[in-house]
């Protein structure tokens, strides 16, 4: 009953329901989007945008609201953190790829998985690095490049390292790979030492 | 008397004083914490990565260089300074200090006019630097020209508005997932809202990351020959004022006095006007004929003049003279055509020059782009071969050995068969000499393979060629093999007769 109890107040603390809510939004204006007609760049682009910003939802409840108090006194912030985000990015993963069922939803399920749970990764150690506050920078500098490399598919020179994996195809093992990779170096970033309070910085809702 | 009773009292006088400088260290306060200071390096490595390695790919050439850089840098700079904004704009409830500030002396308007403004800041002199940096490389590069400003112009004023936007849902919406997602809602806005463009006259090309009619895209051969349309640019520094103007009149507009309600009022209204103005002025614009587009109501006939250069001209037997912005294609096409002008260099016929020429745009039924060969300028005084080069023909990006293949496919022939007269008519033995003189220019091959002239299809003025095992080929590889004083010699005397189809293949040498 006291786990239970502590995993609703980390949420609660963590702004976890809003961004559920974020992450249904994203899910439905990428259902809506879907409905549409798109040309070849935008049916790209689109589903990656959606991701993207699920996925920063996602790094958005890394803040800490109590800052070192938290740090010094929360022991089981090292099992919390790491659940609730893995577990967030779950359902990131299900619910957009549930958005795409029934509609051509490019790059299909393999793709939302590597794509959500690799700008999660880049958002986490943005976090570990810059504070939670601004993690988002990463992820969303992330998506302007991932972006180019799709355009740069009709306008070489293309961009093909596996690390901007957006634009490689949802089978590539490298992109793959590389995603997962640093999903799971942010997963033991933020397990280990969660996002960096700033000292002097004061407590952010 | 009037004098002491018109001056204002040093009393005021000093409070005014005392504000500038209290809103000058507010300012100074606000830059020094600024999460865009943070923000700028994700910014400046993006503009980096995609806009500035992608504009050094193309030719050292204003209007490319500019045209990328308005497209690239508006879409590099939407996401961080949106987001900074909105992070600045929501610090007051974040970090729970709402009601603290709300009791300053300092009115709402100003008190967050100051972070918006320290964010545009950061942002505009991140912005500069990468301008400084491309316009500093380019300018170094180029071979004529300089920079184009209104294209940088409009990417900077894409920066006060993205961070109004970015600030106003800052402040209306404050929460930690504001500013990744206001972020990510002005690049989808920006960057997908070519989506909404269909037809050469539709108003979304106000977009600011469009440079130039839109299914056209950049091309060399806009904005070297004529000046530069700035009308397109002028729509979109309205529209991005007018939305600066309006968002910053929203900001304003509550919980301030009755004055300031009433001064936000009017400017968010201006503003509106100001953006839905533009954007119906840019749904007038026509692609005019030298690929830009012209607004009637902005566009100024002054720059419907070409603009005067002087040539750029090789040391070839028959010069080839080009754009000096083209400048550095003049080695590539001097050596493509040297070894057919030395041949041709003073026989009947052969051009005193060859001068490249500008090609004009035009729109095609379904929504396609036709580019031709502008006519010969009226007035020439010598008789001249108008050349195009490919690039000029928006060609995907090309080698100097993929562009001098494709100038030698093209003019060489064009070049022979203006002097011996050959074409689908011609004699057999004008089709023996082209054949030969394109052997001994070092083509390799007699049979000619016709190029696709530039407006596509097949040059009507180019000859089939000859076939191995005809007469013809064996006249042609006879002809060829003669010395080139000989050869040149023989057809000093011919030329006319073989012009005028009176030499049969049993004359050939």
């Amino acid at each position: 009953m006291t786990g239970v109890r502590l995993v609703r107040l980390y949420a609660v603390c963590r702004r976890v329901p809003v961004a559920l809510i974020a992450i249904a939004a994203c899910t439905i204006g990428l259902r809506l989007a879907l409905l549409g007609h798109w040309d070849d760049y935008g049916a790209l682009q689109l589903p990656l945008i959606f991701e993207a910003a699920a996925a920063v939802s996602v790094v958005a409840t890394v803040s800490s609201p109590f800052g070192e108090q938290e740090r010094v006194a929360g022991g089981w912030l090292p099992f919390l953190r790491p659940a609730v985000t893995v577990a967030l990015t779950a359902a990131a993963i299900g619910l957009l790829a549930a958005a795409g069922t029934g509609e051509h939803l490019v790059g299909g399920i393999l793709d939302v998985l590597r794509n959500i749970a690799g700008i999660t990764g880049i958002g986490l150690l943005c976090a570990g690095a810059l504070g939670g506050g601004l993690a988002w920078t990463g992820p969303l500098g992330f998506l302007v490049a991932a972006v180019y490399a799709l355009y740069t598919q009709w306008h070489p020179p293309a961009l093909t390292t596996p690390w901007l994996w957006p634009a490689r195809p949802p089978h590539d093992v490298g992109g793959a790979l590389c995603a997962g990779l640093v999903f799971a170096c942010g997963v033991v970033v933020l397990t280990v030492r969660g996002a960096r309070d700033r000292a002097g910085d004061p407590a952010e809702t | 008397m009037t004098a002491m009773a018109t001056a204002p009292a040093p009393g005021r006088r000093l409070t005014a004083v005392a504000g500038a400088g209290a809103g000058l260290r507010l300012l100074w306060l606000e830059l020094r914490h600024n999460a865009m200071a943070w923000v700028l390096p994700v910014a400046i490595v993006l503009f980096w990565l995609l806009t500035y390695r992608r504009d050094m790919t193309t030719p050292p050439m204003w209007n490319l260089r500019a045209a990328g850089l308005q497209s690239g840098a508006v879409l590099d700079f939407a996401i961080p300074v949106t987001g900074a904004a909105a992070w600045m704009g929501s610090r007051e409830v974040r970090r729970r200090v709402a009601d603290q500030v709300a009791i300053t002396a300092w009115a709402r308007w100003a008190r967050l006019l100051v972070p918006w403004a320290a964010t545009t800041i950061w942002a505009m002199a991140g912005y500069l630097g990468c301008v400084a940096v491309l316009y500093g490389v380019t300018a170094h590069q180029a071979s004529w020209g300089g920079p184009l400003w209104w294209p940088a112009g409009v990417a900077a004023a894409s920066l006060p508005a993205f961070s109004a936007l970015g600030f106003v849902i800052g402040t209306f919406l404050p929460s930690r997932f504001t500013a990744p997602l206001a972020a990510i809602a002005a690049f989808f806005i920006v960057a997908l809202s070519t989506e909404l463009i269909h037809g050469g006259q539709s108003p979304w090309q106000v977009s600011p990351i469009v440079t130039g009619p839109w299914n056209l895209g950049p091309q060399a051969g806009v904005a070297t020959f004529y000046p530069f349309l700035p009308d397109l640019s002028i729509a979109q520094v309205m529209l991005l004022a007018g939305f600066t103007l309006a968002l910053l009149g929203v900001l304003t507009l509550p919980a301030s006095g009755r004055a300031a309600r009433t001064v936000a009022a009017g400017l968010t209204g201006a503003g509106l006007l100001a953006a839905g103005t533009a954007a119906g002025l840019t749904g007038t614009g026509t692609m005019d004929a030298h690929g830009m587009i012209k607004i009637p109501a902005l566009h100024d006939a002054a720059n419907d003049r070409p603009l005067q250069y002087t040539p750029v001209c090789s040391g070839t037997a028959i010069p080839v003279c080009l754009n000096p912005a083209y400048a550095g294609y003049l080695p590539v096409t001097a050596n493509a055509l040297a070894p057919m002008l030395s041949q041709l260099a003073g026989l009947p016929g052969a051009p005193a020059r060859i001068v490249q020429a500008s090609v004009s745009f035009q729109q095609d039924a379904h929504e396609g782009m036709i580019i031709r060969t502008d006519g010969p300028r009226s007035g020439s005084p010598q008789p001249v071969v108008y050349l195009v080069l490919p690039d000029q023909f928006g060609d995907p990006a090309m080698t100097s050995e993929q562009v001098a293949d494709q100038l030698v496919a093209v003019y060489d022939t064009r070049l022979v068969a203006r002097v011996t007269g050959d074409g689908p008519a011609a004699s057999p033995s004008q089709n023996a000499v082209a054949a030969a003189l394109l052997l001994a220019a070092g083509q390799g091959k007699l049979t000619t393979d016709q190029p696709p002239s530039p407006q596509g299809g097949i040059d009507p003025g180019q000859s089939p060629g000859v076939a191995p095992g005809t007469p013809e080929y064996a006249a042609a590889e006879r002809f060829a093999a003669l010395p080139e004083a000989a050869r040149r010699a023989w057809l000093l005397r011919h030329l006319s007769a073989l012009r005028a189809g009176q030499i049969s293949l049993a004359q050939l040498p």
